[in-house]
């Protein structure tokens, strides 16, 4: 779409690549740390999946970025500017959050109008937006009056209302059926693909971790993993072998007394880390004992998540 | 604040219904009372009815309807702002506009724009139809001392639309200004003004005091118009500036 090329696009004049930058960043709400010294960096042109359970300090964090709520220390500067610094923000970094909706009374027109006006976009641009969106035959109507996938879209023509080349968006998934989250992906890939920033947030962790090349974990506030989703698949989604055994119980002693971590399960199969299939396979034939299922299972990235954020809320 | 600040505030007005019907109502309640007022003055002279009350001048008769209008600007000062923090709205006006004191002035102008632009008819409406009902014992709207009535009414009207649209954005709901306010203006410093104790304070509440500017011809109790203008400024600045404090502070 634009040629970036090393230029960053928030203020063409510098050539720092860094968008979105946080450092140190706290929070509380009576004496409740929602952030506790979050640091990061959000990569250029790409897709990064800000993840983490429910309550982890994610909008906190995305409110503190957009200038909404004030930290305590710390700082979060895009560009290196603080957002409440910067003039005409919706031509540099789109937003939608749910603590940010529409006015209900208001048509999905002149809501994207005067967002355009506040910040001297052109009114062909609402067209644009609600042409890209799909909601260019209920433009007229009430935001009160939409569901909740037309909310949606319209929360996404007004964050790409001033062609921005930094987006966050909050739980854009949130509520939507599996072909809107499906469209959802698709969006976020090309609007990297074009060289946006793409900063998005969600705690159906192993959901968005697919759309994204960089992963931000955090747990009550704290940074819990910071990496490239290759490296973290590769780091975390483990395989295993599950074995059904018509003696699970005399099976399972035989491998512990091989050295191979067995694990018992509750519906009666044993799982086998640090040993291939063909070695389970002989050991059981060795000792006579009839295998009824002998497979490799990959551990899904959910676990991987969840064993990531289990001692965090 | 810049011109395209003070646009989206125009379009953020005129594209909901609420503000809208209230600003229509201080025009329609304006001259609809000035009607009435003229109309049942008429009568009580014409029949020599005592309880027409003894200070009553054709010329003062014309600014009653102001009184009234009062009322749908108080709403329309609560609604220019509860349409920020009733749904959410703020969100995204601050993500807009995040220079706060840039935002609040953008909408405080607008507002007041809108306040003296239906106001300023509302006012020659009320007159100039109190006079057509009162016939043969109204007077001139030009009239010595009725103009400057009717420009104190604008001034009133507008800053007690400021003054609620601060006090509102302190409260962040409709619910305490407008039950703080419409009771204040309705009944509560008429009453406080005959009750002994609190009359000489009354005198000091920002409704009472601007009401000065719309006497044609002060009386000996009256504080005046010049002195009622600095107390319902005073008012007025302290209401905004309570609200620019909050809106500055507060976190969404």
């Amino acid at each position: 779409m634009t040629d970036l090329g090393t230029m960053c696009r928030v203020c063409g004049a510098c050539d720092s690549s860094t968008m979105i930058e946080i450092e140190g960043l706290a929070k509380s709400y009576r004496h409740v740390a929602a952030v506790d010294g979050l640091t990061f960096t959000v990569p250029d042109g790409k897709v990064t999946a800000f993840l983490g359970p429910n309550g982890a300090g994610k909008s906190t964090t995305m409110k503190m970025i957009l200038g909404l709520v004030r930290p305590d220390r710390g700082r979060a500067t895009l560009g290196g500017l603080p957002y409440r610094e910067l003039d005409e923000p919706l031509r540099r970094v789109g937003a939608s959050l749910e603590a940010a909706v529409p006015h209900r009374g208001r048509s999905a027109y002149h809501h994207l109008l005067w967002l355009a006006q506040s910040n001297r976009i052109g009114r062909h641009r609402v067209h644009e937006v609600l042409e890209m969106v799909d909601l260019t035959g209920a433009a007229g109507r009430r935001a009160g009056g939409f569901s909740l996938g037309m909310s949606r879209r319209l929360g996404l023509a007004a964050a790409l209302l001033g062609d921005p080349p930094v987006l966050v968006l909050d739980e854009p998934a949130n509520g939507l059926d599996p072909e809107g989250i499906r469209r959802l992906r698709d969006l976020l890939r090309r609007l990297a693909a074009e060289g946006r920033t793409v900063f998005v947030s969600s705690h159906l962790m192993a959901e968005m971790a697919q759309t994204a090349e960089h992963l931000i974990v955090i747990g009550r506030g704290r940074l819990l993993a910071d990496m490239s989703t290759a490296d973290f698949v590769a780091r975390n989604a483990r395989s295993y072998v599950r074995i059904r055994a018509r003696d699970p119980e005399r099976l399972h002693r035989e491998l512990i007394s091989a050295g191979i971590s067995a694990t018992g399960r509750d519906d009666g199969s044993i799982a086998v880390e640090g040993a291939s299939a063909a070695e389970v396979s002989e050991l059981a034939l060795a000792r006579g004992l009839p295998l009824d299922e002998l497979s490799t299972q990959t551990a899904s990235l959910e676990d991987a998540f969840l064993r990531l954020t289990g001692g965090s809320r | 604040m810049t011109t395209a600040l003070l646009r989206a505030e125009l379009t953020k007005l005129r594209t909901v219904r609420g503000p809208m019907v209230a600003l229509g109502l201080v025009l329609a309640v304006g001259a609809g009372i000035g009607a009435l007022d003229g109309l049942s003055a008429r009568g009580a002279i014409e029949s020599h009815n005592p309880m027409l009350r003894p200070d009553f001048t054709a010329e003062q008769a014309g600014l009653v309807g102001i009184q009234y209008a009062l009322l749908p600007m108080i709403v329309f000062g609560v609604l220019l702002v509860t349409g920020e923090y009733g749904s959410g709205m703020i969100g995204v006006s601050l993500l807009a506009v995040p220079r706060r004191g840039r935002f609040y002035a953008a909408k405080l102008t607008v507002g007041a724009l809108a306040a003296v632009a239906v106001t300023v008819p509302a006012t020659v409406a009320s007159v100039t139809v109190t006079q057509l009902a009162l016939g043969p014992y109204g007077t001139s709207p030009l009239a010595p001392g009725v103009p400057a009535a009717m420009a104190g009414a604008v001034v009133y009207l507008t800053l007690m639309c400021l003054l609620t649209a601060g006090v509102t954005v302190m409260a962040r709901n409709a619910l305490v200004p407008l039950a703080v306010l419409l009771p204040l203006v309705m009944a509560g410093s008429q009453i406080l003004s005959v009750i002994d104790a609190t009359s000489e304070l009354s005198r000091f509440l920002p409704d009472r005091a601007g009401a000065q500017l719309t006497l044609v011809e002060p009386g000996a109790g009256d504080m005046g118009p010049a002195a009622g203008l600095a107390v319902l400024l005073a008012w007025t600045v302290a209401a905004l500036a309570g609200g620019h404090l909050a809106l500055r502070r507060r976190d969404v």
